[in-house]
């Protein structure tokens, strides 16, 4: 009898134990869901073509990824704000038709003409900063207009038309390999580094999290907000000049409507990755992953020989579902 | 005749201005043959025709009225409605999309003002007095020839296609379809839009190499962009295969004479839409004209590119000054096209 009980206890204690392992087991894979997704995802296209589980796909994926990896960056830190940057894929065509324009007619200021489609972006970044934190225009619509003439001038900059006739030089930028791997591989992970460290290491990073979070709260605090919004949104702008140096270069010509709905794909990146739209809440490593995940997904539907049409009707299945899962998983550690 | 007439008449004019300087100009303006144009928007293609319609609209006394849509029907309908308002003697329409413009056509039509399609036709193609334009099948047709001829008959080829379901890009696919039918060693891998892109298509391109490996022997290209997106991405995998284009775009032709392609189809605005004024002007000289001209397409080839490169890009004043003799005997010849 006493024998019985013992064990008894014992096995509620075991079952207790098990049901505590489950929970955490449960969590970690909340937490982490979108890991293991792209885990599943890389896992079935490996299977289903032997040419998808290899270094030069690997490249293939990394270098496509580059460019949208910028301004899914920049996206990040403004949706961190509670704002949207729709004008980044306008801003990387009129970089694009700058950088073009001036090479072609001064083929040998070459770093000049690099400089020159940073700095594009640059300007229009800061612009969208200062109407959204001084004249209090709702980023969304700032930066609709933003995309509007950013995508004019890059049209007016080529009249109208692609400019070719680009110096073969002007594709070293971005065809310069190092271990095998294109540099724009490398400007992506650096950008990853660099703006992750600032975001979990400094009090910029904590301020950006801050003026997201509750922007009363932030200047309560001491944090000059307006200054955080004209930052963010300068990065951002910056950003997408760089990444518009960077596809012009690969390329080698300056197309007016290069980049036109990039947009989307960065923002559909940092919402699969787990950032709220209403700022505060995401994080760099997420929107990483989520860039991965679309560009993996691009990759292996091209390689299983998927039609474009499919591919968006895919794309957007993903992102509807990824938010889903999230906001389940948000509520669940949140109780 | 009336020809000689016009030229006559475009003498004593000149010495007239000549002779009484300013005063006169507002007449010579008023015997100018107004035609009005609207375009879909501002391409290269459109660009080059714009700099063809203006060397032809000096040299036989023509005032254009220039005008773009900027990619959106309602603004191109507007546009001709514009262009009835102002009197124009013709119209010539570079539409924004096939299925569009019928009630502004009607109303040109009330208002005895002749209509002409360039580059894209009207569904409904009834208005119209005489249309010119590119035999897309024939241009597809072409460069799958061109490939075929490359691979000797056989191998595997994939396909870049322009957006789905536009008319370039359905009739193109038409053209190559129809020649790959009389080919049956020659199997295509895959085909997909890359939305006539050069980044969009190096990804395609590079995401097939994975897929293929070294099973992919060409790439066909419905337009130069595409190629050289595929070209980019040969290159950055170390891989050479042989590439066809349409259009002949700067870059293209450079890589026609480079050997990154081996061949294009010259689709020439300057040549193309100089065609379509040149109609609507024999048209208001009460010339008879026939109800379409078909500008057919020039194989690019490394034999030829040089002198296409010229007109199109290094020398294009020079080409630009002898083009409304070349249009003029074009349409006496039926070879829209021709370039010499």
């Amino acid at each position: 009898m006493l024998k019985n009980n013992t064990s008894a206890l014992g096995n509620l204690e075991e079952i207790e134990k098990v049901s505590w392992n489950k929970e955490r087991v449960t969590n970690l894979l909340v937490r982490n869901s979108m890991v293991f997704v792209l885990l599943i995802v890389i896992g079935y296209f490996s299977f289903k073509n032997d040419g998808f589980l290899t270094l030069p796909n690997l490249r293939t994926i990394l270098i496509a990824s580059a460019p949208f990896a910028l301004i899914t960056l920049g996206q990040t830190l403004v949706i961190l704000t509670g704002g949207i940057d729709l004008s980044v894929g306008s801003v990387i065509a009129l970089a694009t038709m700058t950088s073009a324009k001036f090479v072609v007619t001064n083929p040998n200021q070459f770093w000049f003409a690099i400089g020159l489609g940073i700095f594009v972006g640059l300007i229009a970044g800061i612009i969208n900063g200062l109407v959204v934190a001084y004249l209090n225009v709702t980023p969304f619509v700032t930066t609709l207009g933003m995309l509007t003439i950013a995508s004019g001038l890059a049209y007016a900059i080529g009249n109208g038309a692609p400019i070719n006739g680009l110096p073969e030089r002007w594709g070293n930028i971005a065809n310069t390999k190092f271990l095998g791997f294109q540099s724009p591989v490398f400007v992506m992970i650096a950008g990853f580094i660099i703006i992750g460290v600032i975001m979990t290491r400094t009090s910029f990073g904590l301020r950006i999290y801050a003026v997201g979070g509750n922007r009363v709260a932030a200047e309560v605090a001491g944090v000059n907000s307006r200054r955080i919004l004209i930052y963010v949104y300068a990065i951002s702008g910056t950003l997408a000049g760089l990444s518009g140096v960077i596809l012009s270069s690969r390329v080698i010509s300056g197309p007016p409507n290069l980049g036109s709905g990039y947009e989307l794909s960065a923002i559909a990146a940092v919402v699969i990755g787990g950032a709220s739209l209403m700022g505060g809440r995401g994080k760099i490593w997420g929107s990483f992953l989520g860039l991965l995940l679309i560009q993996t997904l691009n990759n292996g539907l091209d390689i299983l020989i998927i039609p474009a049409y499919w591919q968006r009707v895919i794309s957007g299945v993903l992102i509807i579902s990824a938010v889903t899962v999230d906001m389940w998983a948000t509520k669940r550690s949140s109780k | 005749m009336l020809k000689t007439k016009g030229k006559v008449f475009a003498v004593i004019a000149a010495m007239a201005i000549a002779v009484t300087g300013v005063i006169t100009a507002p007449a010579t303006a008023a015997a100018q043959i107004k035609i009005g144009v609207t375009v879909y928007d501002m391409s290269s293609f459109i660009t080059q025709g714009k700099e063809g319609m203006q060397a032809f609209a000096k040299a036989n006394n023509i005032q254009l009225v220039w005008l773009s849509a900027g990619g959106d029907v309602a603004t191109q309908a507007s546009q001709v409605e514009q262009l009835i308002n102002q009197k124009v003697k013709g119209i010539i329409i570079v539409p924004v999309q096939a299925d569009s413009l019928a009630p502004q056509v009607k109303a040109a039509k009330a208002a005895k003002i002749p209509v002409f399609a360039v580059n894209t036709t009207l569904k409904d193609s009834s208005g119209l007095t005489s249309s010119v334009l590119p035999d897309d099948v024939a241009a597809g047709a072409q460069e799958m020839e061109q490939m075929a001829t490359a691979l000797g008959g056989k191998g595997n080829i994939v396909i870049l296609q322009g957006p789905l379901g536009s008319s370039p890009e359905l009739n193109r696919t038409a053209g190559i379809e129809k020649v790959l039918a009389k080919y049956p060693n020659i199997k295509v891998l895959a085909k997909d839009t890359a939305n006539w892109g050069r980044d969009q298509a190096t990804n395609k391109v590079k995401n097939w190499l994975s897929s293929f490996g070294d099973k992919i022997n060409g790439i066909v290209a419905e337009n130069d962009d595409m190629g050289l997106g595929a070209v980019q991405a040969l290159k950055e995998a170390n891989k050479k295969l042989p590439v066809v284009g349409i259009d002949g775009i700067q870059d293209g032709l450079a890589a026609v004479a480079a050997g990154d392609f081996i061949g294009s189809s010259l689709q020439h605005g300057r040549v193309e839409l100089a065609a379509g004024l040149a109609v609507a002007l024999m048209v208001t000289q009460g010339k008879s004209v026939k109800t379409t001209y078909t500008y057919v397409m020039p194989p690019i080839t490394p034999a030829n590119v040089g002198q296409y490169t010229k007109n199109v890009v290094s020398d294009k004043d020079a080409f630009l000054k002898r083009l409304p003799a070349v249009i003029a005997k074009n349409l006496k010849s039926g070879n829209i096209a021709n370039e010499n």
